[in-house]
């Protein structure tokens, strides 16, 4: 079961082979669809003769005009169409025509983003950084199934990590101050924020957590040491380490958990700090003393490079035009054809059939209305 | 504050119960004048759920921690019964259907009625977390909601085209319009949704697409209504399986907006 799991990736399916396969077919599928449909578009307007009188009288917004020859209604009709054709026997004007080309502009958007975040799975990474107040790395660790440490090019470090809550508890800010250092030298500083990522040579940082850690200021034999839980020292006969952090014992304050050998025989001992007698002990003939303990705020940095994401971007844009042009604007033709009766203008349109006939009664207005001129 | 907001969405609510009753008695007696006090009522109801939302707006920034009502989940219940009532009233002139209306409106209520009764929403104003702090939680939020919205009126045309009724069912063309119509609106939000999403998510997340439970059901949804598209333009399908498609459309639209919310957790989970 666990194997199968594992060998379909079925706990992480959308970074799988097989998915990956899905996504390239779909993408092949949609350049051949998309590159089909543009060869027949370009096909389309090639063939665009002037339809016979018949086929015009039958449409469904067409006019009569007797009173004014072609050039006169030419005229009008240019202000506001574009003219694609002309012959002796009348004219073929359109407008919108860029519509027609929408969804064209939607597949290709979304061939591009596709194509983008292809870049960004290849090219692109991520990965994390924990820093403490004053803290500087030059590399973060690499995340997925086995972590590694990545170098980042450059070192940064933590100036200050501050958090601000709200009245109720919640928390409202948090800032990590941060410095750019590159080849020893100073760079730049920046705040980073949630929603406010800092990016530099192409890695971007962002503040994803925060957490807080006690320090603990000993002096072990005249000297101040600062330790953290976990952390092991060592001098002469004496090694310790700090195994656990109580913010609270009973009513006696904050504890330190102390680990010691003494000689081969390991042993514990707490520490008080607000407590004299346990606050200095002598430890294998050590005097160790608990001077002051410190809750030290770490900021978690995430970190990642998608050399991809102007591409996704533009395909973005390419989509959100597509859709604006595909379903908000609408090809309509007018045609202008002389007949024995007069001149015929006859309009048709895609789509937005009323928009349209307001638009023709506008345009029937302005030729009859120049009746007296 | 002697009037606070949510008295004013509790006779927003009972607007929207009103109205439902007005509409079956429509339908119960046909008269005409009924319709246009339907109108007259719908726009008061409209205008007092919005008074009630900018009231909560202006109250957030009394309590300082002013924020747009975007940010929980009963702001999105209170939210999403506003949209449809908005995509109602732009399509009014072609929505001149009661049974639409009707729909609609009993949507609201439910959205509404849900909101202010459930014991397990959460009513007050809660303070904004750093992660919706944010230009583009407006313009991400109002775009999804307007999609949710012009997807609820489909799913509503996809009910009614499914109905036979005569004289109260509005013709199938005239209603296969008003699906094409909302649809075309909910696609085109619906994208800007979730594209504005991705480009927010790359500067709140660090990364435009995490596959997070509400994206991946987005994205199916937003799928679902793409195949209704090409089903309707390049296979030319009407009718009955226009109309199932479109309420299962809504379907998905219902399980990425509470579904992902209640079974799935993920990065969008501030709404629960």
């Amino acid at each position: 079961m666990y194997w199968s799991i594992r060998f379909f990736g079925l706990d992480d399916v959308y970074h799988t082979p097989w998915f990956y396969t899905l996504v390239i077919l779909f993408a092949l599928n949609l350049t051949l669809c998309t590159f089909r449909r543009f060869l027949r578009l370009l096909k389309t307007r090639k063939e665009t003769p002037l339809p016979d009188e018949e086929v015009l009288k039958k449409k469904a917004m067409n006019m009569m005009v007797t009173n004014h020859d072609s050039d006169f209604i030419i005229d009008i009709v240019k202000k506001r169409y574009r003219m694609t054709h002309t012959d002796g026997q009348g004219a073929i004007f359109e407008k919108g025509v860029l519509s027609r080309y929408g969804s064209l502009i939607i597949h290709c958007g979304i061939i591009i983003t596709l194509m983008g975040s292809f870049i960004g799975l290849l090219y692109g990474y991520k990965g994390f950084v924990v820093l403490r107040k004053g803290e500087i790395k030059d590399h973060m660790v690499v995340g997925g199934r086995h972590e590694k440490r990545h170098p980042l090019g450059f070192s940064i470090r933590c100036k200050d990590f501050a958090v601000s809550f709200y009245p109720g508890g919640e928390p409202k800010d948090y800032v990590t101050t941060l410095e750019i250092i590159d080849n020893s030298r100073f760079v730049m500083e920046k705040p980073v924020r949630v929603n406010h990522p800092l990016s530099y040579k192409g890695l971007r940082f962002y503040q994803a957590t925060y957490g807080n850690e006690a320090s603990f200021l000993f002096t072990i034999g005249g000297e101040k040491i600062l330790l953290r839980e976990r952390e092991v020292y060592r001098r002469d006969n004496l090694s310790l380490m700090v195994v656990r952090f109580a913010r609270q014992i009973h009513d006696f304050g904050p504890g330190v958990l102390i680990a010691y050998l003494d000689g081969a025989e390991p042993k514990t001992v707490w520490f008080l700090k607000d407590v004299k007698k346990m606050k200095e002990q002598t430890l294998s003939g050590v005097p160790v003393r608990l001077d002051d303990i410190a809750d030290d705020f770490f900021t978690g940095l995430e970190v990642s490079r998608d050399p991809g994401v102007g591409i996704v971007w533009t395909g973005f844009a390419c989509i959100l035009f597509g859709l604006f042009v595909h379903f908000f604007m609408y090809h309509r033709n007018i045609y202008l054809r002389k007949t024995a009766d007069g001149m015929l203008v006859a309009g048709v349109c895609g789509k937005n059939p009323e928009g349209f006939r307001k638009e023709f009664s506008q345009l029937e207005k302005e030729i009859h209305g120049n009746r007296s001129s | 504050m002697a009037i606070g907001h949510h008295s004013i969405l509790g006779i927003a609510t009972f607007g929207y119960l009103l109205l439902f009753i007005l509409h079956v008695f429509y339908c119960a007696t046909r008269r005409e004048r009924v319709i246009s006090f339907i109108w007259v009522m719908f726009s008061v109801t409209f205008g007092l759920h919005t008074a009630g939302l900018l009231l909560r707006w202006v109250e957030s920034y009394m309590m300082n921690i002013g924020h747009a009502p975007l940010s929980n989940f009963y702001e999105s219940l209170i939210v999403f019964a506003w949209s449809i009532s908005l995509i109602l009233l732009i399509l009014k002139k072609r929505i001149t259907y009661p049974f639409i209306t009707m729909g609609s409106n009993l949507i609201a209520l439910g959205f509404m009625a849900y909101g202010s009764l459930s014991p397990s929403v959460v009513r007050t104003i809660q303070p904004l977390i750093p992660a919706l702090q944010s230009n583009w939680l407006h313009i991400h939020v109002i775009t999804c909601f307007m999609a949710y919205a012009s997807f609820a009126v489909s799913f509503i045309c996809g009910i009614v085209l499914l109905l036979t009724w005569k004289g109260i069912v509005p013709p199938k063309e005239k209603l296969e319009e008003i699906n094409y119509t909302s649809i075309m609106i909910g696609f085109s939000m619906l994208s800007a949704g979730i594209l504005t999403g991705a480009v927010w998510a790359h500067y709140a997340w660090g990364s435009y697409w995490s596959w997070d439970p509400k994206e991946t059901w987005s994205l199916i949804t937003w799928i679902i209504y793409a195949l209704i598209l090409h089903a309707r333009f390049m296979k030319g399908w009407g009718g009955t399986r226009i109309a199932v498609l479109s309420i299962v459309g809504f379907i998905s639209v219902l399980f990425t907006y509470f579904g992902v919310n209640f079974i799935l957790t993920g990065l969008h989970s501030y709404a629960t």
